[in-house]
């Protein structure tokens, strides 16, 4: 990189948001660099997960062609109730999955976001790697001319700045544009195992047909001792990714290391069976901001435009967010191209940015979902309490004891009341209900 | 912003037995890094902030263990193993630990992540 380096738009992050802004800006004649601290894209980054590819059809609509480093197509998902000794399972599996096109594969994203990051320096982006952003240069009046990063003479200068870094927001808190630091309330810690495990394993441990089959499961109760959060279990090509997540409040408050939770969940006896004889690949951590649409960042500042968790874009309920980055990266870009096309980069005029995501996807699903955070905060016993109620009703209602099946279902309504008033149920339903349709 | 009603109630004490001991240091050794030995991106603020933290969740909370005691009880932090979570940046109650981005290249490198 040459000292004072100058191009026309900063992307800060090659992430999913980052990259897609990248390219964005970069098919529309824009050059721009792309400024990644790890040593390559993606060696900072941890998912689940499953990746949705319409969101990457938007930014590169022949990625089918540029074979990305997917794992395995989704043809099964669901939830796992898990009660200490037993699980209800609500899976969906369908040969719509494999007629229709791919939906969702699963991905590892220390492959697919250098994949991701090739296809931005194939559309010509300058992608500079190992360098940290320091800091945003600004001029007197506020407006964004660049970032300071810890190369030597390291300055990059540019109209206009997308920040994409990510859930540890350090910059865009740097502006202001969020106010303060995440409490641990509004942010979930996940712990990830990728366990090895030979494809004809996992195909037969998961009744899968082939490499053309994958699950995604994501487990609710037992797995996270009943506290509020989820873990999960999907299928790579040749690995198995098991993690669980808390809200870091819960840890904190219950003095948890979030790693014995994943072991304990690891050797429950319904979990157990799939795992044996797999070994550890990698482990890692991340935070997933759910702070949702009342307490995201501010979107845009002069010359600068937020994207993905740098600003909350999360949507935990359906455990999706490198689509929202992607395609907030995406409008990002679009926007950035129009301030070029205006010579307009003020904030007013970014706007227009915030006005794209609240017409998509992104933001009309945050906003349908503002009330989660609150009703799981609030209501931390519900998951506990209606995982082992549904377990111990399905034992009821599967095993033949001679008895009547009138006095079956009168037992099986008791087992609920037992556990929470009339009210407490009905209270818990209401929120949940407003939770989900917003 | 909402403000939390409840009071935390106590774990059941059966559920935290039920936690198994882990042999953290294989999991981290699974990890790949390039250690900066030349920059630590972490750091104790104030030790006597830590003396009177009571339950010093840090120590329990972080995902690669890197706060523990020395013989005296200070807390040490054994930044090279960290993997940049940021949960120890918004969970120390009393603000306490300086955290910074690892310097460009270096910290934690996910082969698959
Ligand atoms: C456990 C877990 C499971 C998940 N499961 C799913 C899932 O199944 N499906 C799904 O769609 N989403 C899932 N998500 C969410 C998804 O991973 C994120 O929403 C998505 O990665 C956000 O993309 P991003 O580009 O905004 O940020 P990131 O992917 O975090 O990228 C930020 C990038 O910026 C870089 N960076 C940060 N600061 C600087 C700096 N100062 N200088 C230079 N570079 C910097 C980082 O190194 C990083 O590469 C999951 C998240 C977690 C933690
Ligand atoms: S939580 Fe913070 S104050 Fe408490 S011991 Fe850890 S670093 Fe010190
Ligand atoms: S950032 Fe995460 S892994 Fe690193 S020290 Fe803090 S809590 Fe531990």
């Amino acid at each position: 990189m040459t000292p004072n380096h100058r191009c026309d738009a900063i992307v800060v992050g090659a992430g999913p948001a980052g990259v897609a802004a990248a390219i964005t800006m970069a098919k529309g004649g824009l050059k721009v660099c792309l400024i990644e601290r790890g040593r390559l894209p993606g060696a900072k980054n941890l998912f689940g997960g499953v990746l949705y590819p319409h969101a990457l059809a938007e930014v590169i609509p022949d990625y089918a062609e540029r074979h990305p480093p997917f794992e395995r197509p989704v043809t099964e998902q669901g939830y796992w109730l898990l009660s200490p000794d037993s699980v209800v399972r609500i899976m969906h599996k369908s040969v719509h999955y494999k007629t229709a096109p791919t939906g969702a594969y699963t991905a590892l994203r220390a492959r697919f976001d250098a994949w991701f990051a090739e296809q931005a320096v194939q559309a010509g982006v300058l992608l500079i790697t190992k360098t940290t952003v320091t800091e945003v240069v600004r001029d007197a009046r506020g407006r964004a001319l660049g970032v300071a990063t810890d190369r030597p003479e390291g300055l990059v200068q540019a109209p206009i700045l997308v920040i994409a870094e990510g859930v540890n927001n350090l910059l865009t808190q740097s502006l202001g544009l969020a106010k303060g630091d995440l409490p641990p309330r509004y942010v979930a810690l996940s712990v990830k195992e990728v366990l090895a495990l030979p494809a004809a394993e996992i195909e037969a441990r998961f009744g899968l047909a082939g490499a053309d089959e994958g699950v995604a499961i994501d487990i609710f109760g037992d797995a996270t001792l009943g506290l509020p959060g989820t873990a999960f279990i999907y299928t790579d090509a040749k690995a198995i990714s098991i993690g669980v997540g808390l809200l870091l409040e819960e840890l904190i408050v219950h003095n948890l290391k979030p790693y014995e939770i994943l072991a304990r969940f690891k050797a429950h006896p319904v979990v157990r069976p799939y795992l044996a004889g797999a070994t550890v690949l990698e482990y890692g951590a991340h935070l997933i901001p759910e702070q949702g649409y009342d307490r995201m960042p501010d979107l845009v500042g002069d010359g600068v435009l937020i994207a993905g968790d740098a600003a909350a874009m999360v949507d935990a309920v359906h455990r999706e967010g490198s689509n929202l980055a992607m395609t907030a990266g995406r409008m990002a870009g679009e926007t950035a191209l129009e301030a070029h096309r205006r010579g307009d980069f003020s904030a007013a005029f970014l706007r227009a940015y915030r006005t794209k995501l609240e017409e998509s996807f992104v933001l009309k699903d945050l906003k349908q979902y503002r009330r989660m955070t609150d009703f799981l905060d609030s209501t931390p016993h519900v998951i506990g309490t209606y995982v082992d109620f549904m377990n111990e009703a399905a034992l009821r209602y599967f095993t033949a004891q001679g008895m009547p099946k009138r006095e079956m279902e009168g037992e099986i309504l008791g087992l609920l009341r037992g556990r929470r008033s009339f009210f407490g149920i009905a209270h818990d339903m209401m929120k949940l209900l407003r939770g989900l349709r917003g | 912003m909402t403000k939390r009603q409840r009071q935390p109630e106590p774990l059941d004490p059966k559920l935290k037995e039920s936690l198994p001991q882990v042999n953290l240091d294989a999991l981290i050794g699974a990890v790949r890094y390039e250690v900066d030995e030349d920059f630590a991106h972490l750091w104790i603020k104030d030790h006597e902030v830590c003396q009177g933290c009571p339950a010093k969740p840090c120590l329990a909370f972080c995902p690669a263990g890197v706060y523990h005691l020395d013989r005296a009880g200070q807390v040490m932090v054994s930044y090279q193993a960290c993997l940049e979570c940021g949960s120890c940046r918004v969970g120390c109650p009393f603000h306490n630990i300086g955290w910074a981005l690892p310097r460009g290249g270096y910290g934690v490198a996910y082969k698959l992540g």
